[in-house]
């Protein structure tokens, strides 16, 4: 069912691309990727792993490895509309409705067959102590080897080290499952990848910083939280592109994102993945323009192709929602100037103790 | 080295104890127990665990003893915040956050061992002079006698022959928890050379207590109070504090103190990934060992470890068939007071 569904998915972005294909078309082609992992997940023919979301996905890749952050399932069940059953069936096998409803549709999705099963799973202690409890339930659930990363706080020389060995343990690891070595050729073509698209992404960002900004509160929905997915590959670059050339264009020709744009707003850590009119309300009601998301943004430097693990570690460390609520509030207020915001949004999802975690600190932190 | 009576704060029971001994300081474990207003919501939402909320309004509040320093440990998302929290509410407190990873494999102890000596350095600097090998091996001496001493006193409450049941265990946890150790050490010692006694709660029903947080004596005797004679536990404000620490020779001190904390009994969010859940299968071992009639699982509301875990212990037990009852609380004694019917229906079915 769920294959079908994202092959479907995909086989209709790709012909609506082929409709106009000069048109740079970022979201649809973005959209197609996420399709296609959705299929590639859903094939049954594929390696797959279900991970925590600061693992190296382009290592994953290169490895032939369809890998997958577990949110991504219940972003998809929610932004389908199909998360309630799954809620439900997490919640009468005890997992209470206090905690991430992220990691309980996922659970309901896994207890009722809706989630691929994986060939290994791969946590990452970063960005929360639900999601690695989660990624412990699914690997007894589906009787699957689990390797955890522990992603220290702070970005020191032991910190990237002690990551950087387990990243290599990671892939021995990888290894052990698939009987596949790394191949370390295409390892630095991925890294070159890699950093191809951040740059790329690092000018997108650049370009959506514009007053009025190119962007809509749409256009770049969970884009810096999904493109790490396809980092390694040619489609990110792709994509990263085709958003560029679109930003660019929209610049050059004087499009606003929001028709007269009036307040400029940062949304903080991740959307709201159901259906709401939160954003379109904002743009004709008040010509609010989410500009900027707290994870749309290049946060970490380059990787050396030519020895990537500490580069990939200083990555993991340095994502916006890891380490202390100072460097956290530090990102923010460095996209409030570079964007030029009137204001945030704080979602408060009553189960994440991410999002809600810090809200004080983070509000406090943003007034000066 | 030392520092007369000098106290530094900590919150966690991974927190390095003979480290801060050696440093010359008393380790006073900042409970949540107190009588101040709550504000420690202007900083951490509602949705944010009580306990960490409840040593913020400590914080925030003033009442604490003199404290020359904090050793907070990223042990989860709220002390994680806590750490941030207390920064920005006693900025001028000397606090240091160490780097806890979730597993106890080899290079996870290694890498704790350096988070351990960065500890050392700070403590060193905190207390002016430098702590030796041979003070941190004094100080695991001493504090192995700790854990050796409950292990008595325990076995006697399992049996229904400690005096005070398991509210004087309680006391004597918080003591051991927050005074320094040369009295906590003399008041087990003269427990335990308490004649045998018949416990007058005794005829309770045996009830093994697990969970996170629950320092109040009271919550103890209110336990009794509904019939039930808790006769072990597994709780970070409990039993699992107070466990010895092996020491080899020519081994690297710090080395030592990251194994034997990492791979004690663990709270929720420590696992090997190797034996996922392994948690339940922990829980039935010890209530089955402790000839318990059933299980009392009380956490603390928005314990993602523990939550995310609870189903897994559920099933478990089930199907050993071994009762269990899970409470949810605030820390307060308030909070579990509210659920005296739920815990005397479940004492009145395993009777």
């Amino acid at each position: 069912m769920m294959y079908q569904y994202f092959k479907d998915m995909a086989d209709g972005i790709e012909a609506k691309i082929l409709q106009d294909p000069n048109l740079p078309n970022p979201r649809k082609k973005y959209a197609l990727e996420t399709a296609r992992l959705g299929s590639r997940l859903y094939s049954g023919n594929n390696t797959v792993a279900w991970c925590g979301l600061a693992v190296p996905f382009d290592l994953l890749n290169v490895m032939g490895i369809t890998s997958c952050f577990v949110e991504f399932v219940g972003a998809a069940l929610a932004a389908t509309g199909t998360a309630d059953p799954f809620l439900e069936e997490a919640e009468q096998a005890g997992f209470v409705g206090d905690t991430c409803g992220y990691h309980r549709t996922v659970m309901g999705a896994a207890r009722k067959n809706i989630m691929p099963e994986p060939d290994f799973l791969i946590a990452t202690t970063c960005p929360c102590s639900g999601g690695i409890a989660i990624m412990e339930n699914l690997a007894d659930l589906f009787n699957k080897d689990l390797f955890v990363l522990n992603v220290p706080q702070e970005d020191s020389e032991q910190n990237v080290a002690y990551l950087a060995d387990q990243i290599k343990a990671m892939v021995e690891f990888v290894t052990r499952h698939t009987g596949e070595p790394l191949d370390e050729g295409k390892l630095r073509q991925a890294v070159e990848n890699t950093n191809r698209a951040r740059k790329i992404m690092e000018e997108v960002y650049q370009l959506a910083q514009n007053v009025p900004s190119p962007t809509d509160g749409r256009l770049l929905t969970n884009f810096g939280l999904v493109m790490p997915l396809f980092c390694g590959t040619e489609a990110a670059v792709e994509i990263a592109q085709a958003y560029k050339d679109e930003f660019t264009a929209r610049v050059n020709n004087g499009i606003p994102g929001v028709p007269d744009e009036k307040l400029r707003l940062l949304w903080i850590q991740n959307r709201i993945q159901f259906d709401n009119p939160l954003v379109e309300l904002l743009e004709k009601e008040y010509r609010a323009n989410i500009v900027s998301d707290e994870l749309n943004d290049i946060f970490w430097d380059p990787i050396d192709p030519q020895d990537p693990y500490p580069g990939m570690a200083r990555r993991a460390i340095a994502i916006p929602l890891n380490g202390s609520i100072q460097r956290r509030i530090g990102h923010l207020q460095k996209l409030a100037r570079a964007y030029n915001l009137d204001g945030a949004i704080n979602p408060c999802n009553w189960g994440c103790r991410q999002g809600t975690g810090a809200r004080g600190l983070i509000s406090d932190g943003l007034r000066y | 080295m030392s520092k007369k009576n000098e106290k530094l704060g900590y919150t966690c029971a991974y927190t390095p104890l003979a480290l801060i001994d050696a440093a010359g300081y008393t380790p006073y474990r900042i409970l949540p127990m107190s009588e101040c207003p709550d504000q420690a919501g202007q900083l951490l939402h509602d949705n944010l665990c009580p306990h960490v909320k409840r040593i913020l309004d400590r914080a925030i509040s003033k009442d604490l003893p003199d404290l020359n320093g904090v050793v907070l440990m990223n042990s989860c998302d709220a002390m994680r915040r806590l750490a941030d929290a207390w920064e920005r509410v006693r900025p001028a407190d000397r606090i240091i956050l160490l780097d806890l990873p979730a597993t106890a494999d080899d290079a996870a102890v290694a890498y704790f061992a350096g988070e351990l000596a960065r500890l050392t350095e700070s403590l060193s600097e905190w207390s002016g002079g430098n702590i030796t090998d041979s003070d941190i091996k004094t100080s695991i001496q001493r504090y192995n006698q700790l854990p050796a001493l409950f292990a008595k006193l325990r076995e006697r409450l399992r049996q229904g022959k400690l005096a005070g049941d398991s509210t004087r265990m309680q006391t004597l946890y918080n003591e051991a928890m927050m005074t320094p150790f040369e009295i906590s050490a003399r008041s087990l010692k003269q427990a335990a050379a308490e004649p045998v006694s018949k416990s007058p709660q005794s005829n309770g029903v045996p009830v093994f207590l697990f969970g996170n947080v629950l320092p109040d004596p009271e919550a103890l005797t209110f336990f009794e109070s509904c019939g039930a004679r808790i006769i072990e536990d597994d709780l970070c404000t409990g039993s699992r504090l107070f466990t010895p620490m092996e020491l080899g020779e020519n081994q690297d001190l710090l080395l030592q103190i990251s194994r034997s904390l990492l791979t004690r009994p663990p709270c929720a969010r420590t696992f090997d990934p190797g034996q996922p859940l392994k948690m339940a299968e922990d829980i039935l071992a010890r209530a089955r060992t402790s000839g318990a009639r059933g299980v009392i699982g009380q956490t603390i509301k928005f314990c993602d470890p523990y939550l995310d875990r609870l189903p897994a212990v559920r099933k478990t037990l089930r199907q050993a068939g071994i009762p269990l009852l899970l409470l949810e609380g605030d820390c307060s004694l308030r909070s579990i007071e509210q659920q005296r019917t739920r815990i005397e229906a479940f004492i009145e079915m395993i009777d």
